[in-house]
């Protein structure tokens, strides 16, 4: 009895969740879907008539759409690398006996804490800027010319900004994972003479591998949605050089008002974020039955 | 002998961390260093370290230019109230799967992380739409929504890995000890879920303080937050180096103090208890 009347409650306490995030979930995308099936631009009242797959058609053949299916890729590859990469050493790193280690740590991880729109205006005007920037000082002061970053490598200029902002965040978890890491396993490694190298390949990665399965799934989701660092520093361009999908769409609905055409492109986007997102269901997923 | 081997290693390690740790701190320092200078010193060239006239005029110009304040009160009211209805709404749900979990329990929570890996810029149309149809376009109001919807999942994951870690057998202890369901919820489970509460508020409040698709797309004068008033510098006009410098650091403090008080939080927030 007791046990039927708490399932209730339990119910009870979970639907104001559930029907929330129900409704957020199907209002909006079902008048996507609806509105990527129809002619309606802001600009253009009167009514707006079911078109069928044209505006599909018309912006998965649009030129800008495969070059922000590529900037999309670079970024969220390039930006993987390096934080992947640069998180691994700095874990292993930040692992080792120091002195001020507690220090040290706050300094990597402050980046994380910047928002968005403030770490793409201070890169692009303190740092990138071919007239006053820093780096065109260091490029005086070395017999160089100034580099006019965003307007020369826009794209590699961004995936520098963002990975300065997702690198602390690979570095704590992998962090975390490596405290986790038996040490008198790598001692017993040691005496048997294995290798640095060797330490590192047959017993910290594997050790890590998960961790930077989780890094690499949940980056992902958030870098497919970059926005404002490509809002403040290039406005996409020049051209559509550092436009991605979602700057693309955006652009699309609320730069052009073609609602149709954007809407087209968000349901695309919808279906390539769930392919990454299965597999990171599947990993906590894991997770949550151990 | 091998101590003196380790004293040495410590060393090295010590001296690239610090190298390491400081070049990517770097941006900030300098950020705040700028926001002190002039404008002129600002752009000087050479670049100045220390030897500057110190002034905190960039801080008084940029309040009176544009109402620094209402742009932080802003970023204040939406962040904290998304979060704090965020909670209201997740503690019974997060409470009930924890302690009353049921055969669908965990179908529910991964259904409410895939809600999470949904792109923003998917649904950007319709929210938009229907915020100009209702007139919450650039209202504080219509961002909190928007905030604790999207916030929700997260919200409900990190307090049902919190208390989840809560034993099953203190309770049971309780209802022996004859503890009602009232002196239950008050005495026992109160005080140990308070921890894993604040933590979700901690990171939950610097998650939608950082947040810059929706308070970018739906505000403009009137409500916009920190991260859409800074991105208004973006076609400056004159020198603003050390405006721009002023009204970053006064955007970023609170949140980068706030955060590193929650390091430990993050990871199992952001990971959705995957790494601990």
């Amino acid at each position: 009895m007791a046990t039927q009347h708490s399932r209730a409650a339990a119910r009870l306490m979970i639907s104001p969740s559930v029907i929330l995030l129900l409704g957020w979930m199907l209002i909006p995308l079902g008048m996507t879907l609806y509105f990527s099936f129809l002619r309606y631009n802001l600009l253009m009242p009167g009514n707006n008539p079911f078109v069928g797959w044209e505006n599909y058609a018309y912006f998965l053949t649009d030129p800008a759409f495969q070059s922000a299916i590529v900037n999309t890729l670079l970024l969220v590859g390039g930006v993987l690398l390096i934080t992947v990469v640069g998180g691994t050493f700095l874990a292993i790193l930040l692992d080792q006996p120091m002195w001020g280690q507690g220090i040290v740590r706050i300094l990597v991880i402050a980046p994380f804490f910047v928002m968005p729109t403030v770490s793409a205006l201070v890169w692009k005007n303190m740092f990138m800027n071919p007239v006053n920037g820093l780096f065109a000082y260091l490029a005086k002061a070395l017999g160089m010319q100034p580099f006019d970053f965003l307007a020369q490598a826009p794209l590699a200029s961004i995936i520098g900004i963002v990975s300065w902002q997702w690198l602390p965040f690979a570095t704590l978890i992998l962090l975390t994972a490596m405290q986790s890491l038996d040490s008198e396993q790598l001692e017993a490694a040691e005496m048997d003479g294995a290798s640095p190298l060797a330490r590192f390949w047959y017993i910290t990665l594997p050790h890590l591998s998960r961790a930077i399965t989780v890094v690499i799934l949940i980056q992902t989701i958030f870098l497919l949605s970059i926005f404002a660092e490509i809002l403040v520093t290039t406005n996409g361009g020049p051209g559509t050089a550092s436009t991605n999908l979602t700057y693309l769409v955006y652009a699309e609905s609320l730069l052009r008002f073609d609602v149709g055409t954007g809407s087209a492109g968000g349901v695309v986007a919808i279906i390539l974020a769930n392919i990454v997102a299965i597999f990171l269901m599947r990993m906590i997923g894991k997770n949550l039955d151990a | 002998m091998a101590r003196a081997v380790t004293q040495q290693r410590k060393a090295v390690n010590t001296a690239i961390a610090w190298i390491i740790g400081l070049l990517i701190f770097f941006p900030i320092f300098w950020t705040i260093l700028t926001s002190f200078k002039t404008e002129a010193q600002a752009i000087a060239d050479p670049p100045l370290w220390f030897s500057f006239d110190w002034t905190l005029d960039n801080y008084v110009t940029v309040q009176e230019r544009s109402n620094y304040f209402r742009h932080f009160w802003n970023s204040v009211v939406i962040s904290v109230g998304s979060t704090v209805i965020g909670l209201i709404i997740a503690i019974p749900a997060a409470w009930s799967m924890a302690f009353v979990p049921g055969k669908q329990t965990r179908n529910v929570l991964m259904w409410m992380l895939s809600t999470k890996m949904l792109p923003p810029v998917g649904v950007l149309v319709p929210i938009y739409l229907i915020f100009r149809n209702v007139g919450l376009l650039d209202t504080k109001l219509g961002l909190i929504i928007v905030l604790t919807l999207i916030n929700l999942p997260i919200i409900v994951w990190m307090l049902y890995t919190y208390f989840r870690e809560i034993p099953n057998d203190i309770l049971e202890a309780a209802r022996m000890d004859g503890a009602g369901l009232w002196d239950e919820i008050v005495y026992v489970l109160t005080p140990m879920a308070v921890p894993g509460i604040a933590s979700t508020l901690l990171l939950n409040i610097i998650l939608a303080w950082n947040e810059a698709f929706w308070t970018l797309n739906l505000t403009a004068a009137n409500a916009a937050p920190l991260t859409a008033f800074i991105a208004s510098y973006s076609s400056p006009e004159g020198l603003f180096y050390a405006k721009l410098s002023a009204a970053s650091t006064m955007a970023i403090a609170p949140i980068l103090i706030m955060g590193w008080f929650s390091q430990k939080q993050l990871v199992r927030g952001l990971t959705f208890g995957a790494v601990k």
